[in-house]
């Protein structure tokens, strides 16, 4: 049943501002839909720990099977992504950075919805990759 | 002038967003599982993902297993580490005086809330018939660890239920009832309140 795909969400997609005149993508139907998992990433802030076990969790799926792409948002600081810390975290596992995707929330919803959903629809493993480890 | 909107926050099992994290052959879902975020969302609620520590340990290719098996010293340790990284997040909210709850998962011997799954001489080879597991009332390895991490930083217990999941056969509907009717209560319980914050 499990879809093999995991999307790191930073935490601004999956629980959006409130912000007057801006109608926000919904972004957890999206990945319901294209079958991905969520691995959510805090806000911005000092989470040094907390980082490091999204890293060895993120380290298990790459080095099993799983297709893992990076979800953040362009108005965030670091897009949300924490990629100044997580990035050579995962080197240091041994795991190639995931292919981000930025979602403009101040950009038109129907647009960034259509924009999100066709980068997690095209992206899995090879299909050699796929077949190795999911039968 | 209306007081601003209480900021609600529910701590949720990992799986409940991630169904890639469960053991061998205990994914109902293919992504996430949705009625939970409904019902959450639909309340309002700001979502808090707890990490898995069963992935984290044993890894995606696990087999299944109940408490006493994951009731070690090292299990014990590992768990500790996660609620370490995760309390400060938690504590910020309960800080900010967020009403903030736990969903678990009942019937894991990690996540669960109100009830575990139990079996003594579980060990070796994992080829027992289907459902031949005890689900006993009590919280998982993992919970009890991590509430054992927020007391320890003076905050107060959060309030708790488990979905359904982990129990043998698997009743959406009956899942979906219960925690809503949870849900609903601790609506009434915080407009009640709310007029006697508790300050921490």
């Amino acid at each position: 049943m499990r879809g093999w795909r995991i999307a790191l969400v930073g935490d601004a997609l999956l629980n959006p501002p409130s912000t007057p005149g801006v109608r926000p993508i919904d972004a957890l139907r999206l990945l319901e839909q294209s079958a991905y998992g969520v691995l959510q990433l805090p806000p911005p802030g000092e989470h040094r720990l907390l980082l490091a076990v999204i890293a060895d969790q993120i380290a298990e799926y790459a080095h099993h099977g799983y297709a893992v792409v990076a979800l953040g948002v362009c108005e965030e600081p670091g897009q949300g992504l924490h990629w100044r810390r997580l990035a050579p975290l995962l080197r240091h596992r041994g795991v190639a950075l995931p292919p981000r995707h930025l979602v403009r929330c101040q950009g038109d919803a129907e647009v960034e919805s259509a924009r999100l959903t066709a980068f997690l629809q095209a992206y899995d493993l090879p299909p050699e990759e796929q077949r190795r480890w999911r039968g | 002038m209306e007081p601003p909107a209480q900021r609600k926050v529910a701590l949720i099992a990992h799986c409940l967003l991630n169904q890639n994290a469960k053991v061998c052959e205990g994914a109902r879902y293919p992504a996430l599982v949705s009625p939970v975020i409904a019902a959450l969302r639909e309340r309002g609620y700001e979502l808090l993902q707890l990490p898995c520590p069963e992935l984290a340990f044993a890894g995606t290719r696990r087999w299944w297993a109940v408490y006493e098996q994951y009731d070690t010293p090292a299990y014990r340790a590992h768990c500790r580490r996660l609620a370490q990284a995760i309390a400060p997040r938690i504590a910020a909210h309960l800080r900010a005086g967020a009403e903030v709850v736990l969903i678990g998962l009942d019937g894991s011997p990690s996540t669960g809330v109100r009830f575990t799954s139990s079996k003594r001489d579980w060990g070796g080879r994992p080829n027992r018939p289907q459902d031949d597991w005890d689900i006993v009332p009590g919280r998982g390895v993992w919970i009890e660890e991590l509430e054992a991490e927020l007391a320890r930083r003076g905050l107060p217990a959060v309030p708790a239920t488990g979905w359904a999941l982990d129990m043998g056969r698997y009743d959406e509907t009956g899942a979906s009832r219960d925690l809503e009717e949870f849900l609903d209560q601790r609506a009434l319980a915080a407009s009640a309140g709310r007029d006697d914050p508790v300050t921490l």
